[in-house]
């Protein structure tokens, strides 16, 4: 009969009495190991009574007595592992999985695959459908409170006359009225502090224009076809589904390496925000080009305007706002479908 | 007597830790295919085995430290952590009134889970056959925590309602910043001062003092590193756009910057910061006659964080099981135990904490674990 030797806790002292254990017809019994033949009886209990901690490689098993008691056992050669698989102590299907490399690489692809399947998939398809469901309501909150910020602390009132701005607004309620009827929205003309270049599309459809982009635009049609891209942007609810995927990747990069730090769990939705806004930019340019047909305007100004601003925008420094190529990334992409277009 | 004699002359034993990156990572593997697959649920029972497994390869004077966590508690408190992180991220995007709402809620309720979440993970620990304790009382709990997160709500509500050029704004978030030593000297020696083995209670001498000073150091290392960081990265910049070898954009050139600041801070700030309060915290614990001492050292801990930062960044995250198991091991190999009397003397003296009416199983009941 194997016999192993262990302490045994009583649960009321902290006193570590030198055991001796042994498994016999399913029971587990604990002797004193005093140098005695037999020792003196200490515990008998039913196997399925008793609870062992799961084994790692260099640790000692832990046995949970039903009475309170604990046995430490070390296990270095893994005997006493194999004599309670004998006696048909079972392990659960995460310690099996875990004691294999090879089901341990599997379940690596598996997870791999997995996120990549969320991250491709799920997770964008997930945040249309709330972005879609979401009420209307507490887009539009979100938004106030997005430009409320804004107005308090980087915007001041528009400069831009009051004649070419309702002739803007007008042409361009012509055009949301024929691309994307029914469709809620808001203009507002700001200047920034640091009379910065651009256009942006807020929750619950503001859309905001500021002064530096239509004086640096020049030509009212590239104005235009910069705010169709923004109600492209309305339309399909990107801003909200921006926010939504980020917090979707944050969550899951807190589940794989929670525990490290916060900052190596940020550091993925970072990227996250950055690669999925160029689909989303994409999207928005299809929109602007429909709108802009809407209205049988060329694209050509539009182009125009995108090629100076990247001309332009490598002799800027950052300022508060971010500009209009830091949240509009003109891509080689982006240039040669409104080129097509122009043909 | 015993007292007297200086801990040199008695007994001294270091704390050994026997967990490995390679075992570590096989169950970190299989704990998140689970907790994908489980939608996220069981990372509770994923929770349970990772403290399992580092309190079993804790090894003190021949024996290993135990874990009795319930996981039904720990997923119920995670629930509610979601809910309450949620509603803070959210709460100012809606309202300000619901903002105020959050706040409140976290002010009224923080204190307690604070405090349950201390008891949890020290109820459910056990060295030798007996567990650790907390003692949750909870005046002593809103006493300690509340001005706390007063402080550290203070510029969240202030930015709300007011411009941040204002002093109404900055005010606030200036004390906040000098009052942080004093906020986590005040929180760990709540920590240290209440907690339980069997039936013997810690003590933790005050040391605000040397909590400041170790942060006025850090903050040194901080502002020089960023200094350093700041020439040579602008140098290479500088060089970059004369040469036009690669035309970055600003918003990526902004990004770069901001991750090298935060690597920066972790890489140099964070070592000292961790090394020297390690050191302070456990050289004023005690537990009746036994010292406790850390002999954390903040060059090699600083080894070991650029090695686990660089590799994790190479193999894009997988290594990161063994960067845990390398900082365990050293963070626990450094902690010694020393006593006037040999620690099996000391233990057969020790005994469990006696049961009081509503004591066993209260940690239990309202157990909740939020990752503090």
């Amino acid at each position: 009969m194997t016999t192993f030797s262990g302490f045994r806790f009583d649960g009321r002292h902290a006193e570590a009495v030198p055991v001796i254990v042994h498994i016999d017809e399913g029971e587990l019994i604990v002797k004193t190991a005093d140098g005695t033949v037999d020792g003196t009886l200490l515990d008998r209990d039913r196997l399925d009574r008793v609870v062992v901690s799961e084994p790692f490689d260099r640790a000692p098993r832990l046995v949970w007595l039903p009475g309170g008691a604990a046995l430490e056992v070390p296990d270095t050669n893994r005997s006493f592992a194999q004599q309670l698989r004998r006696s048909g102590v079972e392990l659960s299907l995460a310690v099996r999985l875990q004691q294999r490399w090879p089901a341990v690489i599997v379940a690596l692809a598996v997870i791999v695959a997995m996120l990549g399947l969320f991250y491709f998939k799920g997770l964008p398809a997930t945040a249309r459908w709330l972005a879609f469901s979401l009420p209307p309501r507490l887009e539009a909150r979100m938004g106030e409170q997005v430009l409320g910020v804004l107005d308090k602390h980087y915007m001041r009132r528009s400069s831009v006359d009051i004649e070419r701005r309702t002739r803007l607004a007008n042409r361009f309620a012509l055009a949301a009225a024929a691309t994307a009827p029914g469709v809620r929205y808001r203009l507002e003309f700001r200047a920034a502090g640091n009379d910065g270049i651009n256009a942006m599309a807020l929750p619950g459809g503001i859309i905001l224009v500021l002064d530096g982009l239509v004086r640096f635009a020049g030509d009212e049609d590239a104005v235009l076809g910069v705010l169709g891209h923004e109600l492209g942007h309305v339309v399909n609810k990107h801003s909200v589904r921006q926010v939504l995927q980020s917090v979707g990747v944050g969550t899951v990069a807190s589940l794989l390496w929670g525990d490290f730090s916060g900052v190596a769990a940020s550091v993925p939705v970072v990227l996250g925000m950055l690669s999925y806004s160029r689909e989303f930019e994409r999207e928005a340019d299809e929109f602007a080009i429909a709108f802009l047909r809407s209205q049988h305007v060329s694209a050509r100004p539009l182009y125009d305007f995108f090629v100076k601003v990247r001309r332009w925008q490598s002799r800027l420094e950052d300022g508060q706002v971010p500009d209009f190529l830091a949240t509009h990334p003109s891509t080689d992409e982006r240039l040669d479908r409104l080129r097509r277009e122009i043909r | 007597m015993d007292d007297e004699l200086p801990p040199e002359a008695g007994h001294a034993i270091g704390a050994v830790f026997t967990g490995r990156g390679s075992e570590y990572f096989r169950i970190w593997v299989v704990n998140l295919l689970l907790t994908l697959l489980t939608l996220g649920l069981y990372s509770a029972w994923a929770k349970v085995r990772k403290a399992t497994y580092f309190r079993h390869n804790t090894w003190l004077d021949g024996h290993v430290f135990d874990y009795h966590g319930n996981p039904v508690a720990i997923l119920r408190g995670r629930l509610v952590a979601v809910v309450l992180l949620t509603g803070y991220t959210w709460a100012f995007q809606f309202s300000n009134a619901a903002g105020l709402l959050t706040v409140a809620t976290l002010c009224a309720a923080g204190p307690w889970l604070f405090m349950r979440a201390q008891q949890f993970s020290l109820a459910n620990t056990s060295f030798r056959g007996l567990r650790f304790g907390f003692r949750a009382r909870a005046g002593e709990a809103y006493w300690t925590v509340l001005p706390v997160l007063a402080l550290w709500f203070a510029p969240v509500v202030g930015g709300a309602f007011v411009s941040v050029e204002t002093w109404v704004y900055w005010t606030p978030t200036f004390a906040s910043v000098l009052a942080w030593p004093w906020m986590h000297h005040r929180l760990k020696a709540y920590q240290r001062r209440n907690a339980v083995y069997g039936d013997r209670d810690f003590t933790f001498t005050p040391a605000t003092l040397r909590f400041y000073g170790v942060y006025a150091k850090g903050f040194a290392f901080v502002v020089l590193g960023a200094i350093l960081a700041a020439v040579t990265i602008g140098a290479v910049f500088a060089w970059w756009h004369r040469s036009g070898a690669l035309l970055i954009s600003s918003r990526i050139e902004t990004w770069i910057y901001g991750a090298l600041a935060v690597l920066a801070f972790y890489v140099v700030a964070w070592p000292y910061l961790a090394a020297r309060l390690q050191h302070v915290v456990w050289s004023r614990t005690r537990l009746c006659d036994i010292h406790f001492r850390s002999e954390i050292k903040a060059r090699p801990l600083l080894r070991i964080v650029l090695k686990n930062v660089g590799l994790s960044i190479l193999s894009g995250g997988v290594y990161w099981p063994w960067t845990t198991m390398a900082l365990a091991r050293y963070r626990i190999e450094c902690i010694r135990i020393e006593s006037g009397v040999p620690l099996s003397t000391l233990a057969a003296s020790l005994a469990a904490q006696p049961v009081t009416a509503a004591g066993e199983g209260a940690a239990d009941a309202f157990g909740f674990d939020i990752g503090l």
